[in-house]
């Protein structure tokens, strides 16, 4: 009887909203698709997020897309965002390197379904530090100085030129599926809290700066920069008002197992494990990172604390603190929380027709102005590097037995690593001088009330809080690294000194940041 | 002379052994009591430069206490208040000990503190300088005072002698309740709430800190006693009305009395949060959207947040408590050295001042709006010219500090900018830090700037604002780490 109750009240239900739906205006409806698709590697490959080597010695779990299709209005000149969201560190885009995953994307999918423009396609990473490297096709020994053969001790691994085409491929039919899987459906919006990204930046009593410093000290004077605990949420129904999939943006990188060895999408899985559990196996999770280029989710202060309360919450049985399983449960718990707690009044209110536009723009950055000193410092650091590089590689030629020791490439890569690193800073000298701008993607999505706003770098968090503070949507969601990253420092953090602010992390300095605000905000005001 | 070197030397001792000798962990003696300190209307209430007259009591005014006690050799003692008030008078906090030393002779008078939650909406207690108060038809500040004094002490002497056996445990949570008040423009300087919905917004000056420190008391029947909140935010949601209004912490209370038995007894304190707001700075039509969906006013929605991160913790502690453990009490009067006052600073001022006189000598009604903002800059006169006699200046302050088995407790007297109390935090070798601001003030208190608000300037940094700058903001951190680590280096037996 019960069950008979439900199924008229569910067809009713359907109707009305139907047919709410069917009289509206047909140019404004919504449809949404969603899919996901695995992207691990079925071979050992390299990791990427640290300055050495890490070849994958299994998998904690498995790295994905989520692929959000949206479609506004009928026929050829329909609105279009296909939205997708990596287990990736990074976005390869051509910007820094050869590796231009989002272009092979996108070549797919549009030779899947020509319907679908290039610029319509939106690639972002979750910064996890656990994931494929696909930031480069060259040969491993150009990125690392060290070959995959010999890292890997002749044992089978996958280079990341073989993995990208593999990770387009599988992304591209995920994009595909998304989108033969759209249906009309609805938005609602919403704003939560919680503190997840903390500011890794420490300003000591002498004026400068550093990043995951010891606060413990006489010396600490305050945390350099702000946070950002807001989270951003826009969840998607069905006609029927069943919840399909929920985009989670959160001022956080997801880099609590920054120092894996294992396949990790981070934060994320928890993240997306605690959402199903309480709202549905079938529902989706696109997961965005606001700008969150000086934060992190280690706790800079009163970390003793947390990882008790991590304890006594019941996540402590695979280890309490900074990079454990039991930190990233408790992140997921917060921004699962926040979810769940929203979802009812979200379900009261969806909008059916929500305006909706999307442009993209190819915005000039002025490059940072590097002055002779900093070419000076930086070659004379790779100068360091290069001779560490050498001896270690003839260590190696000497006793090539080494490589058979777990992990013995990593000093050696850390050395080639650096070495690079202090080598592009003469090359970006040079480049500033006949290039001085450089052309970003910046897309801006306008859904209803909100705007979503991308940029491709790890985007310090000023630059997001002065978008969303003269932003005129009533959310503004900053999605960063819709690209290959590089940091985008702050004026004060250059003055601070510490790593994401010195020359050899960044392509642009705080005049870019300030161009892209300004561009970022034109684009989103023309939608207004 | 000799009686008083005598003193120092004895002082001394006193707190050389009482820093060096180890202790053992003792039963905890628990007491509560929650007052009623609501005035009788209308009265003048405190917060803006302007004369406001309360005429209605939108909430109770409440004054919670909270004794801890530990017998024996080594036994200490802890009387905690938590006032809704603005500030606490140091004056005020005097006559309360004398009034409970009256009533209770073998207490030590200097074990017990009384902290303001900030509420802007909350009466005058400074007993003389704030405003020109009508004589008639509103409740005066002496009598008011008396009330207070009368009603806290009361209650002190009511908990103190109802303590019993009890447990304790303590939890940690989040909510974002407080935002940093300070916004940092392109040439440099700094406004105080001021707008961000500029090209010229580049970011907020200082930190925010979204803990929640919590701390729960049963009595030795398992019963749920009182629960501690500390949160860095000030409770001023409300702070431009004309009305008698606790502010946040009285949706806080209600939300915990009616969920955990309207018995409990509930603490508020403000940790350092000298330049934080419980206002929204930037996306505000986001969170007030988000707010009436949940048909929720903006008391209540902080509340909502706060409760949740105590019901988070209580899960998750309560099932840890503890009844013998190590807990100290250390009191001292800590010398801050003076923000230096300039010359410049005392011109202007002392312009001011005798600007201000002759407008309200032309038009009395122009004191309503003047007086407070005149003697404000009145006392960096004085200041300037007690400066001239003795350069280096003192502020004497209480500072209070308590090890709570793995806690720390400490206090300071300041409106204390946020980044002080975040060194305090990470240096301590507390498992939780509780810092507590407001726990007694010159006046009607004073903001402790960092060197980068007094760089940026705006209200909260300017010299009428601070008696105390960041020098001496960096020896009270300093202090009280050492303190803190004193306690901490013992030994528990």
């Amino acid at each position: 009887m019960i069950c008979l109750k439900q199924c008229f009240s569910l067809l009713f239900l359907s109707i009305f909203s139907f047919q709410n739906y069917a009289q509206s205006d047909k140019d404004k409806n919504l449809k949404v698709g969603w899919s996901t698709v695995d992207i691990t590697p079925d071979k050992p490959v390299l990791v990427a997020g640290q300055f050495h080597a890490r070849l994958s010695e299994g998998v904690m779990d498995p790295v994905t897309a989520t692929i959000l299709a949206l479609e506004s209005g009928e026929g050829t000149n329909s609105e279009k965002t296909i939205w997708i969201s990596c287990d990736l560190v990074g976005i390869s885009d051509g910007m820094r390197a050869t590796a231009n995953l989002r272009d092979e994307i996108r070549t797919r999918v549009v030779k899947a379904i020509p319907s679908i423009l290039p610029e319509q396609i939106i690639v972002n990473a979750t910064h996890t530090h656990a994931a494929p490297y696909v930031a480069s096709i060259a040969a491993v020994e150009g990125i690392y100085g060290v070959s995959l053969d010999q890292m890997a001790n002749g044992k089978p691994a996958m280079s990341p030129a073989t993995y990208i085409p593999i990770a387009a491929d599988r992304i591209a039919q995920g994009v595909v599926k998304a989108w033969k899987k759209r249906n009309p459906g609805g938005i609602s919006l919403g704003l939560g809290h919680a503190v997840v990204g903390l500011n890794r930046l420490q300003a000591l009593k002498h004026g400068k700066s550093r990043m995951y410093g010891n606060t413990n000290s006489p010396e600490f004077s305050h945390i350099e920069g702000h946070e950002d605990h807001s989270l951003n949420l826009m969840y998607f129904w069905d006609l029927n008002k069943q919840l399909t999939g929920v985009i989670i943006n959160v001022a956080a990188p997801s880099q609590v197992s920054e120092h894996s060895y294992k396949l990790s999408a981070d934060f994320w899985h928890d993240t997306k494990l605690a959402v199903k559990k309480s709202l549905g196996d079938s529902v989706y999770v696109l997961a965005q990172a606001s700008a969150a280029g000086d934060q992190s989710p280690h706790v800079m202060v009163g970390s003793k604390a947390e990882e008790r309360m991590q304890q006594l919450l019941g996540f402590g049985e695979e280890g309490t603190g900074r990079g454990s399983l039991a930190q990233r449960k408790q992140i997921a718990k917060r921004l699962a929380d926040e979810v769940i707690d929203l979802f009812p009044v979200m379900k009261a209110n969806i909008e059916w027709q929500p305006e909706f536009k999307h442009e993209k723009k190819l915005v000039p950055l002025s490059r940072r102005l590097l002055s002779p000193e900093d070419v000076a410092e930086a070659t004379e650091e790779a100068e360091i590097w290069q001779a560490e590089y050498d001896k270690l590689k003839a260590e190696v030629h000497d006793n090539p037995d080494i490589i058979k020791t777990p992990r013995w490439y990593k000093n050696i890569t850390i050395s080639y690593s650096k070495l690079r690193r202090g080598l592009v800073v003469s090359e970006r000298y040079e480049l500033e001088k006949t290039q001085p701008k450089m052309p970003i993607e910046v897309h801006v999505v306008r859904i209803g009330d909100a705007v979503f706003a991308t940029n491709p770098f790890e985007l310090y968090l000023d630059y997001g809080m002065q978008m969303k503070a003269q932003s005129p949507a009533i959310q503004t969601f900053i999605v960063q690294l819709t690209g290959s990253g590089s940091y985008l420092p702050t004026q004060r953090s250059i003055e601070g000194g510490a790593y994401g602010a010195v020359p050899a992390s960044t392509l642009m300095g705080p005049e870019g940041g300030a161009e892209l605000v300004e561009e970022t905000l034109t684009l989103i005001n023309k939608m207004w | 002379m000799v009686e008083k070197i005598f003193n120092k030397i004895a002082t001394v001792t006193c707190l050389t052994f009482f820093l060096v000798a180890p202790v053992v962990a003792s039963q905890l003696y628990i007491g509560a009591k929650t007052v009623d300190i609501t005035p009788q209307l209308p009265v003048a209430v405190t917060g803006q430069f302007h004369l406001r007259i309360a005429e209605v009591a939108e909430t109770p005014l409440i004054a919670s206490v909270m004794v801890l006690e530990t017998r024996g050799f080594d036994g200490d003692l802890a009387v905690m208040v938590s006032c809704d008030a603005l500030y606490i008078p140091k004056d005020l906090v005097a006559l309360v000990r004398q009034r409970v030393k009256k009533q209770l002779p073998g207490i030590d008078e200097n074990k017990i503190f009384l902290n303001a939650t900030h509420t802007h909406t909350a009466p005058v207690l400074a007993l003389e300088g704030e405003y020109l108060i009508p004589k008639t038809g509103v409740t005066q500040v002496k009598d008011y005072r008396h009330f207070f004094v009368e009603k806290v002490s009361a209650a002190i002497v009511e908990a103190w002698k109802e303590r019993a056996p009890g447990s304790v445990a303590w939890g940690m949570g989040y909510a974002v309740a407080g935002y940093n008040r300070r916004i940092v423009y392109a040439d440099g300087t700094s406004g105080m709430s001021s707008k961000t919905n500029l090209p010229e917004f580049r970011s907020f000056e200082g930190s925010e800190d979204h803990n929640v420190n919590t701390l729960f008391f049963w009595d030795d029947k398992g019963k749920l006693v009182s629960i501690v909140v500390g949160v860095a935010s000030p409770s001023q949601e409300v702070e431009g009305r004309h009305a008698v209004n606790a502010d946040y912490w009285h949706p806080v209370r209600e939300g915990i009395t009616e969920k955990y038995g309207k018995e409990v007894n509930v603490l508020g304190w403000a940790a350092a949060a000298g330049d934080i707001t419980p206002h929204m700075r930037y996306r505000k039509e986001a969170d007030d959207r988000m707010r009436n969906l949940r048909n929720l006013s903006r008391t209540e929605e902080l509340a909502r947040r706060i409760i949740l991160a105590v019901d988070e913790s209580y899960d998750a502690v309560a099932s840890e408590r503890h009844s013998d453990l190590d807990f100290r009490h250390h009191v001292e009067e800590l010398s801050l050295p003076e923000r230096w006052v300039t010359e410049k600073n005392y011109l202007e001022a002392k312009a001011f001042v005798q600007n201000a006189k002759e407008q309200i000598a032309e038009d009395p009604k122009a004191a309503d709006a003047l007086y407070r903002m005149m003697n404000w800059q009145e006392r960096t006169v004085k200041r300037y010219e007690k400066q001239l006699e003795n350069p280096k200046q003192l502020y004497p302050m209480d500072l209070h500090v308590i090890k709570l088995g793995d806690i720390a407790i400490c206090t300071n007297e300041f409106e204390l900018f946020s980044d002080f109390g975040i060194r305090m935090i990470a240096r301590s070798k507390a498992l939780q830090t509780f810092v507590i601001q407001l726990t007694g003030s010159s006046d009607w208190g004073s903001y402790l700037p960092t060197q980068r608000a007094v760089n940026g300037g705006a209200y909260s940094a300017i010299i009428h604002s601070n008696i105390v700058g960041p020098e001496g903001g960096q020896v009270l951190v300093d202090r009280t780490v050492e303190v803190i680590d004193q306690l901490w280096n013992k030994e528990v037996k």
